[in-house]
């Protein structure tokens, strides 16, 4: 049985998120939403499917097959909606013919490889429908992730199921003499070549606290689990419950609550982050701050796909794509998004709702800013200072959404002229 | 207005220097303070004011108020010989 695990046509609603990535790379608890259907169905062979440009800088980043058609020709196989937040038992690898749906949606369908071939199309989603037309139709009730505000209301819950999935456990790393525990021991793991300095608290009255390898706990901070602090991070001040630091993140000063940084960002100065996820390579300045509930408690209005609709949630951050930088005190109103590659300096008062990627929010007016080529350098060299090149894939996926998003972008600077 | 006042007087708007620094050789970065920012406003206040599009990797090439003024006037005869 081969897994194939696939992006649907939901990707706009994650949105700056998935610019850049397969929506199956989002991250929810410890693990990417891929990551975790895989430790799940713990099949032999995998394959994936995402939007065409994605393609190559996927299969160049993970060293993994993508969009390769043919792959699904001569195997049975067991499609797999990427967006599926399985938990365990959920599903199997081998079992009937079926197709399973929650709320009208695929979540998976179990084919044998005849039915593919008479199902044959090359492209996928052709065959996804004609199978779901075809099979008999099991209606599930489970998680489905719909919008990014998703990740973050079940980011707490999986990341303290994670902990007893990876089953680690106790003081392997460095612990400082001056620094406690307070709550449960056997719900924490630091990795043996993690650190944690002195006068550093970790609670976890709450849930699970996980450091990961060459993490680091500066002095002074407060970690409050359930929390993941991801490999070769630095993190210092109040990292509060529902948090997932991903690797090589510099984060610290002032409060962290309930929020997923996927990787390589800084927020290393004095201000608050909620409910919010911040993709890779962003830079937030000092004293930036999200806010995450509206000042009368009703529910925060998001733009989707350049629609500004409810949330029907009290609380939602922002959400910031890649290689976007926030200068210093920059306000982001409730339900933000900022798109990959934008600048945002405000001036003092609070930002819009939507700033389009590669385009520069100065002193509440929007502007072209330094263009693709600067971006993508500027991408280069920041990228450069951790160690990590910016590859002639990832650089094709940045000038492939630099024209995706163009019309967002221009209306919203002839807004600004008028 | 000429083209040339035109551009000056938008360059006086956006940095506040005085009238009389605004010569043809005067640099925008060394003598008037242009910044980053600076740039970025000048680019939108001169392709409001002319309807013309500047690309972002132009902006950089144009160092001096001579050549910005040579730039827009070359930009403004292109679009009228369209």
């Amino acid at each position: 049985m081969k897994v194939c695990i696939f992006e649907d046509k939901t990707f706009t609603n994650f949105y700056p998120l998935s610019l850049t990535r397969p929506v199956f790379e989002l991250k929810c608890g410890y693990f990417t939403l891929r990551e975790r259907i895989q430790n799940h169905l713990e099949a032999d062979k995998i394959c994936y499917f995402m939007r065409d440009y994605l393609a190559p800088w996927f299969e160049k980043h993970y060293g993994l097959p993508a969009n390769k058609i043919e792959q699904i020709k001569n195997d049975d196989m067991l499609f797999v909606n990427g967006r599926w937040l399985i938990q365990k038992d959920e599903l199997e690898l081998e079992g009937e013919e079926e197709v399973g749906l929650c709320e009208g949606a695929i979540l998976y369908i179990r084919v044998k490889k005849e039915t593919v071939e008479a199902c044959w199309s090359e492209d996928l989603q052709e065959i996804l429908t004609k199978l779901s037309k075809r099979l008999k139709n099991k209606k599930m009730e489970s998680t489905l992730i719909k919008y990014p505000w998703d990740l973050i209301n079940h980011n707490a819950s999986q990341i303290k199921k994670d902990f007893i999935f990876l089953g680690k456990v106790g003081i392997e790393g460095g612990f400082s003499s001056g620094s406690f525990i307070v709550g449960d021991q056997n719900k924490v793991f630091i990795a043996p070549t993690a650190e944690i300095e002195p006068l550093v608290v970790l609670n976890t009255k709450s849930g699970p606290i996980f450091i990961d390898e060459e993490a680091k706990v500066l002095a002074l901070t407060r970690i409050e689990g359930p929390c993941y602090i991801g490999r070769d991070s630095q993190v210092k001040g109040n990292i509060r419950e529902g948090t997932h630091i991903g690797p090589s993140c510099r984060v610290g000063g002032g409060e962290v609550e309930e929020t997923i940084i996927h990787g390589f960002t800084n927020k290393y100065h004095e201000g608050f982050i909620g409910h919010s996820y911040l993709g890779e390579w962003v830079n937030i300045g000092g004293l930036t701050t999200t806010s995450d509930l509206k000042n009368d408690y009703s529910g925060v209005q998001v733009y989707i796909d350049g629609m500004l609709q409810d949330s029907g949630q009290t609380k939602v951050g922002s959400f910031i794509g890649d290689h976007s930088k926030m200068g210093i005190g920059t306000f982001l109103n409730t339900g933000s998004m900022v798109g990959v590659g934008s600048n945002v300096v405000t001036g003092g008062g609070i930002t819009p709702k939507y700033i389009p990627s590669f385009c520069w929010y100065l002193s509440q007016k929007f502007y072209k800013g330094s263009g693709l080529k600067r971006t993508i350098d500027m991408a280069r060299e920041v990228m450069k200072r951790r160690g990590v090149e910016l590859s002639p894939e990832g650089e094709k996926v940045l000038e492939e959404v630099f024209k995706i998003t163009e019309r967002q972008r221009k209306e919203s600077i002839a807004k600004s002229r008028r | 207005m000429l083209l040339e006042e035109k551009v000056k007087d938008i360059i006086i708007q956006v940095t506040k220097v005085r009238p009389e620094e605004i010569t043809n050789e005067a640099r925008l970065v060394q003598d008037l303070g242009v910044d980053s920012f600076a740039t970025v406003e000048l680019v939108a206040a001169f392709e409001a004011e002319f309807d013309i599009d500047i690309p972002a990797e132009d902006a950089e090439k144009n160092d001096t108020v001579g050549k910005v003024i040579n730039y827009i006037r070359q930009k403004v005869e292109e679009k009228i010989k369209k």
